[in-house]
């Protein structure tokens, strides 16, 4: 791919895509400080439950970031799929990030589960099947992060990780239906129709739910800035390796996938080491 | 349909002459029952009977991975891949002509590991070996057709030894525990349940329909 000559003047292809990314930012941070304050409030006047005590109100962390796990891999499917059919750079750095944020609320959820477990099942780890179905959620987007930093070539790496991103989402309900087939007894409670909650827990569950929400929103509104200014910067580094050579810039692997962008052209370096 | 027979005839006749990817299966899968015998010492024929299908699995799936890196690691020989990449029909052809040649293979090693592990763990496997093969073929089916994807992905990586079963373990479960759990029903004497099968079969249809799909993006030239 030929990329054409630029001056300071011209605009670049992802100047629109940058200023939109750090709209984005701007607008879901502000929603984050603003909840922020509430989340909290809403936390601490939270009535403890009557037979776990304290260690409940870890619910109004775990569960959330268990939530943004699952919008972060659902985010990364869709960026992946959305690559796939449209070839466009932004919607792979859309699945990356994506998948960045929701491997790290995914972390959070499994560090904080087996604490609250600890306290009131009596052990750390059950293999009870949403614990089962989380942990191998996290593996899989694991290797999803492994297989771009192992990959070299930006367009190779997008296209790899957007196919294995889309067979960890459709593994998800296969891996469900599995445990739930062959699990045994279910350890986490059924879903908030049974009225699972204590009285005066409903509205601060809600709250920390669209804290959630909204702290992924915002990390992936910052992942996806970051990005975009990486394949900026990376486009303008090999525009003026260009202009020193006198010619127009060729395509190198790298350039055009700026979550990995960078690193591809070391890892290219590495290799010809 | 011809260049998926054509690439199968090839992979089959590449075995037959060299014989490695074979050897290499076998010997791996017998070292590991080999591992399991001293891994499990003083164990009761009971509990060699309700460990067996587990570790026969865990052999399976190892020596699968083996067979499976093999089956895209010798196309990078003169870049070969490149070759096929540019077989002129949909790369989903290419891609079950890979599959249908590691089911295969993969059938011969699980052949003969099956008649080692009766004999070493004591299990009597002869009464119900057909059926024990067509479970093990829906499981093989499920472990080829998406670990013929991951093997393709997974040879255009850096560690890609490493890559293949990082990629590939996480997204076996369904077709491991659904093997597995029909496995130790047959050999336990007791019926097989539906849903076991039906799991195998469902999880089957859909990563090959997946992996045929996916293959047209993982192929490149």
């Amino acid at each position: 791919m030929m990329a054409p000559p630029m001056d300071a003047s011209t605009p670049t292809r992802e100047s629109p895509v940058a200023g939109s990314d750090a709209r984005a930012v701007r607008i879901s941070g502000i929603a984050l400080i603003a909840f922020l304050a509430l989340y909290a409030a809403m936390v601490i006047s939270a009535p403890s439950d009557a037979v776990q005590g304290s260690i409940q109100k870890i619910l109004y962390v775990h569960v959330p970031t268990a939530l943004a796990s699952y919008l972060g891999f659902f985010v990364t499917a869709v960026g992946g799929l959305l690559y796939l059919w449209r070839n466009d750079d932004r919607y792979d750095r859309l699945a990356h990030s994506g998948a960045e944020v929701g491997v790290l609320f995914c972390t959070l959820c499994i560090l904080t589960g087996p604490i609250w477990a600890k306290g009131t099942w009596g052990h750390w780890w059950v293999w009870d099947p949403r614990l089962t179905v989380t942990l191998l959620l996290w593996f899989i987007y694991l290797s999803y992060l492994l297989l771009r930093s192992f990959t070299e070539g930006s367009a190779r790496t997008a296209r790899f990780a957007a196919v294995y991103g889309l067979l960890g989402a459709f593994a998800v309900p296969l891996n469900y239906f599995a445990i739930d087939l062959f699990g045994g007894a279910a350890m986490h409670p059924e879903n908030l129709e049974r009225d699972s909650l204590g009285a005066g827990m409903g509205l601060p569950f809600l709250v920390s739910m669209l804290m959630g929400v909204v702290a992924f929103l915002h990390l992936l509104a910052q992942r996806v800035d970051l990005a975009s200014l990486q394949a900026q910067a990376l486009e303008r580094r090999l525009q003026s390796g260009a202009a020193r050579r006198g010619g127009p810039a060729e395509d190198i692997p790298g350039s055009g996938s700026p979550g990995t962008g960078a690193l591809s052209v070391d890892n290219d370096r590495g290799s010809a080491l | 349909m011809n260049v998926l027979l054509a690439i199968l005839w090839k992979d089959l006749l590449i075995e037959v002459r060299s014989r490695d990817r074979v050897t290499a299966m076998l010997v791996f899968s017998l070292l590991v029952v080999i591992v399991f015998h001293f891994a499990l010492p003083g164990s009761n024929p009971e509990q060699q009977a309700a460990n067996a299908p587990g570790l026969l699995w865990v052999a399976y799936v190892f020596s699968a991975l083996l067979g499976l890196g093999r089956a895209f690691s010798l196309e990078l020989e003169n870049e070969a891949l490149s070759g096929l990449a540019r077989a002129p029909t949909d790369r989903g052809w290419v891609f079950l002509g890979k599959a249908a040649a590691s089911f295969l293979i993969l059938g011969v090693v699980q052949a003969v590991t099956a008649v080692a592990f009766a004999l070493a763990f004591d299990v009597d496997l002869s009464a119900v070996a057909l059926p024990l093969a067509g479970i093990v073929a829906l499981g093989s089916l499920g472990i080829c057709s998406v670990g013929t994807l991951a093997a393709a992905v997974a040879v255009r990586t850096r560690f890609r030894e490493v890559m293949l079963p990082l990629l590939l373990l996480p997204l076996l479960w369904p077709v491991i525990s659904g093997a597995v759990r029909a496995t130790a029903q047959l050999v336990g004497g007791s019926d097989v349940e539906f849903e076991a099968i039906q799991l195998l079969i469902v999880t089957d249809g859909i990563y090959l329909v997946l992996s045929f799909i996916g293959f047209d993006f993982v192929l490149d030239e």
